[in-house]
């Protein structure tokens, strides 16, 4: 009975093994996941039976310390704070660095006149530039976004550039046998070409504001998780910053599973090719 | 009245350091309104260099273009669409908007634009075919859809660059009636380059022959044999062979 069923519908039988996989697949990678989880925690236990707490606190005391420090409201104020100094420092980076790399890899010779500075604001160091908004701009939101700005719009600048280099010659060629102005085939040839690059230069991006927003936040700043984290560490709060570090880490893994993922795959739905 | 006229035609391509090479010498010929003329040349006789001067992509260094009796490269421009070697379809539109790329250029009204893209896609029978994407269709089907993408803007002249080299034998028959086809209906005058002479003879009303260095026109050939022209049979085999002793 069921060989005739295979005679039948083969595409579907095959459809349906495909899925019956996957789900298998799916479900030995959580399996993985709460492993390698359980185990760091009973590591972590038992190392700090031994151990001071202010130097390795317990997993139960994090998690009290956590359970206390979500339910403060200054939590969120904090929260909210740094994730706007991400998101500003952020947007303008994004906006001057396609911006940017859109010129410079529409003009050649723009693009060889500038390619220094980028490789310079490269090498700098996000320290660096923190003491430099610290002189210029003293404790202010300047300071901390100047820094997420300067970090971050480099690395989406790069990625912008070398995806306008991507550029088929030959489709700007067809645009102008339709007699495209130069406009329209940056926008209609262009823009396209150099989204997937746009992409994970923003995303490479956004990691590494967040990221840096904390040394700022830490150097300038009189609120903030950064400035939080600080405070924890001169008071020797060892299990407030294990709290905050856990709470940074899940923020960044929201991120990119319910905002990061779901854009691209919608974005960039062309280029999924039929399943193997 | 002649659809395109080229009127001595010359090109130089500068080098570095060296005298610029002469790559078209005086070339002339022109197509009546309707009619399918063939480029045909070994390779290097600047088949190529000659299309992108009547698409107007690049400017000659000396003669005149003329299509449908206004000089190329003015802006008062008779519909021209060139159809190239590659698809050259954009990846991330579907069929659809990959046809509608060219009427992008100017102003239309959605209505107007979508009509168009149905009809075009409808003349290829790909109608079935609107949203899928470049990746989910055959090469045959994606010479479809850039056939119709260069039909959409409705233009007098179709420039082809060897169009179909790209594709199996068999696919591209089918190709050359469906450009048949629709040349006639749509009135449409076809310039083309190919290095294959039976593929010229078997399309073409008018068949220019270039030698090379530097290219120049060494004969011009009617062909007046009637349509559908089977390379099989003998008139078409004989002037396959005549043509090929020109080469």
């Amino acid at each position: 009975m069921s060989d005739i069923d295979h005679g039948r519908d083969p595409a579907a039988t095959a459809a349906l093994e495909r899925r019956t996989q996957s789900i298998a697949a799916l479900r030995r990678s959580a399996v993985n996941r709460i492993l390698l989880t359980a185990i760091v925690l009973i590591l972590w236990y038992f190392a700090s039976l031994n151990t001071a707490a202010f130097v390795l606190p317990s997993p139960q005391r994090v998690a009290e310390t956590w359970m206390n420090l979500i339910t403060r409201p200054s939590f969120w104020d904090d929260l909210g704070i740094t994730l706007g100094r991400v998101l500003v420092g952020f947007v303008v980076a994004a906006v001057v660095g396609s911006a940017l790399g859109l010129i410079m890899g529409f003009d050649r010779r723009i693009g060889d006149f500038l390619e220094p500075v980028v490789i310079v604001i490269n090498t700098v160091s996000s320290v660096i530039w923190a003491i430099f908004a610290l002189i210029w701009f003293g404790l202010s939101e300047a300071t901390t976004v100047f820094v997420v700005f300067m970090t971050a719009m480099p690395l989406i600048l790069t990625n912008v550039w070398k995806g306008t280099q991507q550029v088929d010659a030959g489709l700007v060629e067809l645009a102008r046998t339709f007699r495209m102005s130069r406009s329209r085939i940056l926008f209609k040839i262009y823009l396209p070409t150099i989204l997937p690059e746009f992409f994970s230069g923003a995303r490479l991006a956004f990691g590494f504001g967040a990221r840096v927003v904390l040394i700022a936040e830490t150097l300038g700043a009189t609120s903030g998780i950064g400035y939080r984290l600080r405070q924890a560490a001169d008071l020797v709060q060892t299990d407030q910053v294990f709290a905050w570090t856990i709470t940074l880490v899940a923020l960044m893994l929201t991120v990119e599973f319910a905002v990061l993922k779901p854009i691209e795959a919608r974005l960039f739905a062309w280029r999924r090719v039929a399943a193997p | 009245m002649s659809a395109v006229a080229l009127d001595g035609i010359s090109k130089w391509f500068g080098r570095k350091a060296d005298v610029p090479l002469h790559v078209l010498d005086d070339i002339r010929f022109d197509v009546p309104d309707g009619r399918i003329l063939a480029i045909v040349g070994a390779s290097g006789c600047g088949k190529s260099t000659l299309l992108n001067i009547i698409a107007g992509l690049i400017p000659p260094d000396a003669g005149t273009v003329t299509v449908g009796g206004v000089s190329a490269g003015t802006d008062a421009v008779v519909p021209l669409s060139v159809m190239f070697q590659e698809d050259r379809l954009l990846p991330w539109r579907s069929a659809a908007r990959n046809v509608g790329f060219g009427l992008e250029a100017g102003q239309m009204d959605a209505a107007e634009k979508d009509r168009r893209i149905r009809d075009a896609l409808g003349l290829v029978g790909l109608g079935e075919f609107a949203s899928a994407y470049p990746h989910e269709l055959s090469g045959g089907m994606r010479s479809r859809v850039a056939l119709a993408r260069s039909l959409a803007t409705r233009p007098k002249v179709l420039l082809m660059d060897e169009p179909f080299s790209k594709l199996d034998p068999g696919t591209r028959s089918q190709m050359h009636d469906e450009v048949l086809r629709i040349a006639a209906a749509q009135a449409v005058t076809v310039i083309f380059v190919t290095h294959d002479v039976e593929e010229a003879v078997v399309l073409a009303d008018r068949i220019v022959v270039l030698q090379p260095r530097p290219g120049s026109v060494r004969e011009i050939v009617e062909i007046d044999l009637p349509r559908p022209r089977d390379p099989l049979t003998l008139e078409v085999a004989e002037a396959v062979r005549k043509l090929r002793a020109l080469l």
